[in-house]
């Protein structure tokens, strides 16, 4: 067995545990166990947070980050949005030393602090770098015929690469890589590296970006969209209902967390991996 | 002498100095390589980071730090991160500014509220009633905040606002 410690953040226990369940099984297959007893907080988010006193963003990061030091364990991020808090808090620490000297004195007051030693990655990084693609190939029980899913990376997976250190952000393999492992086929297609737009504050802009993936995806002829980032499943799931009200558009693409197609392949069904909880039903492209 | 418009307002940009990630605005050549990709610059024609980067130098305060200024459309995709050859890193000079459109109180609403909630609980999405039953059906550990006490200790600070 493997010791990890999962950083769940707040999004897929709290709004998508669906997800939650299908990476639980499938790291459970891959022999994978769990150090649950963390007192972690929201990571926090990158985006609106960090938006609102970066310095109150990254103390609290550095918190998060120094519990998992404290066990010597790697931290397992599942959401692009924590391992892009994470592993930037990280970076910015490691960088300037007076910086990490404010940030200390902060965690002093709580008897922690951050020593910049903890290793952080999503858990589609440490599958091909620490578990290897072997491990998987082995957990599979029923290769996934004929399903053709279009790849989307997201932004915080790969950028900054000078951070994230995971792929090249221009042509990135790793998850054609890991879709090829379940038998399903990887579709490349003309807008894979474009943003799912959730950071931007607008009415329509966010939708359009979400709107011209979905064409992209339709054009690549794929059946479904694999992702690995509960904000982009947000943002590509539901947004389906908000494009249909605010550009007019149908779209009709379901979508799939990269830890349930996994976990189709090593064998579970279609709602052992939570895929009757998405608004676009998968219902009729799996057989 | 020049006209007033011209004059560079150093004092902003000091501020923004100060701000993590918002002294690299300094190194900015305006080359442009930061719109080459950029998403919002594709689907606004009023979205440029080469712009807001100029402005930054000019120290543009009132355009950067009004209640409708340009810069919360920006996706955070850190694409221009990724190309920028001098490590400006325009995304988090954006953010910067964020930071301190956030202390003048001129930020859109979300943010605060969205931070209120990490601010009272500790997580981000509410845990309510309905995903507690759903996450017990799916046979998931209860979800616990065990964190929020020590996160508010280290959040009180003598130089906070």
């Amino acid at each position: 067995m493997t010791q990890i410690v999962p950083f769940w953040g707040c999004m897929i226990p709290l709004r998508y545990p669906h997800i939650e369940m299908a990476i639980r099984k499938t790291l459970a297959n891959l022999q994978m166990e769990l150090v649950e007893d963390l007192p972690f907080t929201c990571c926090p988010d990158p985006i609106y947070f960090k938006a609102r006193d970066q310095f109150d963003w990254l103390v609290i990061a550095a918190r998060n980050l120094a519990l998992a030091e404290e066990r010597n364990l790697p931290l397992l991020t599942v959401c692009s949005g924590c391992t892009s808090t994470l592993k930037e808090a990280r970076f910015l620490l490691n960088e300037d030393e007076n910086l990490k000297d404010r940030v200390n004195t902060q965690l002093k007051k709580i008897n922690r602090e951050y020593k910049g030693t903890v290793n952080v990655e999503h858990a589609v990084v440490y599958l091909r770098d620490v578990l290897g693609y072997d491990a998987i190939q082995d957990s599979i029980q029923k290769r996934i015929e004929n399903l053709r899913v279009a790849i989307h990376y997201g932004c915080h997976l790969l950028k900054p690469s000078q951070i994230m250190h995971v792929d090249d952000a221009d042509y990135p393999q790793l998850l054609s890589d890991l879709v090829k492992m379940t038998g399903a086929i990887p579709v490349t297609h003309e807008e894979q590296l474009l943003c799912c737009g959730k950071g931007c504050i607008d009415d329509l802009i966010p939708y359009e970006m979400t709107s011209d993936i979905f064409d992209s995806v339709k054009e690549a002829k794929a059946d479904c969209l694999g992702l690995i980032c509960p904000t982009c499943f947000s943002s590509f799931d539901l947004g389906q209902k908000i494009i249909e009200r605010k550009l007019n558009k149908k779209h009709e693409i379901p979508v799939i967390y990269y830890f349930q197609l996994l976990g189709l392949a090593q064998g579970l069904s279609p709602e052992e991996v939570g895929l009757d909880q998405h608004k676009i039903p998968m219902k009729g492209i799996l057989d | 002498m020049s006209d007033k418009s011209t004059e560079v307002n150093f004092e902003f940009r000091q501020r923004l100095n100060k701000i993590i990630g918002g002294n690299h605005h300094n190194f900015c050549y305006q080359c442009g390589a930061c719109v080459s990709l950029c998403p919002t610059a594709k689907y606004s024609t009023e979205f440029n980071p080469r712009t807001i980067m100029l402005m930054a130098l000019l120290g543009l305060e009132d355009k950067l730090i009004a209640p409708d200024s340009i810069i919360w459309k920006c996706t955070n995709c850190y694409t221009c991160y990724e190309r920028c050859p001098q490590d400006v890193r325009p995304v988090d000079v954006i953010t910067a500014l964020k930071n301190i459109c956030v202390a003048e109180d001129r930020a859109p609403d979300i943010i605060t509220r969205y931070s209120a909630g990490i601010l009272d609980t500790g997580v981000s999405t509410p845990l309510s009633v309905a995903i507690a039953k759903r996450r017990e059906k799916f046979g998931l550990p209860k979800f616990n905040i065990t964190g929020y006490d020590e996160m508010k200790i280290i959040l009180d600070r003598e130089d906070s606002k």
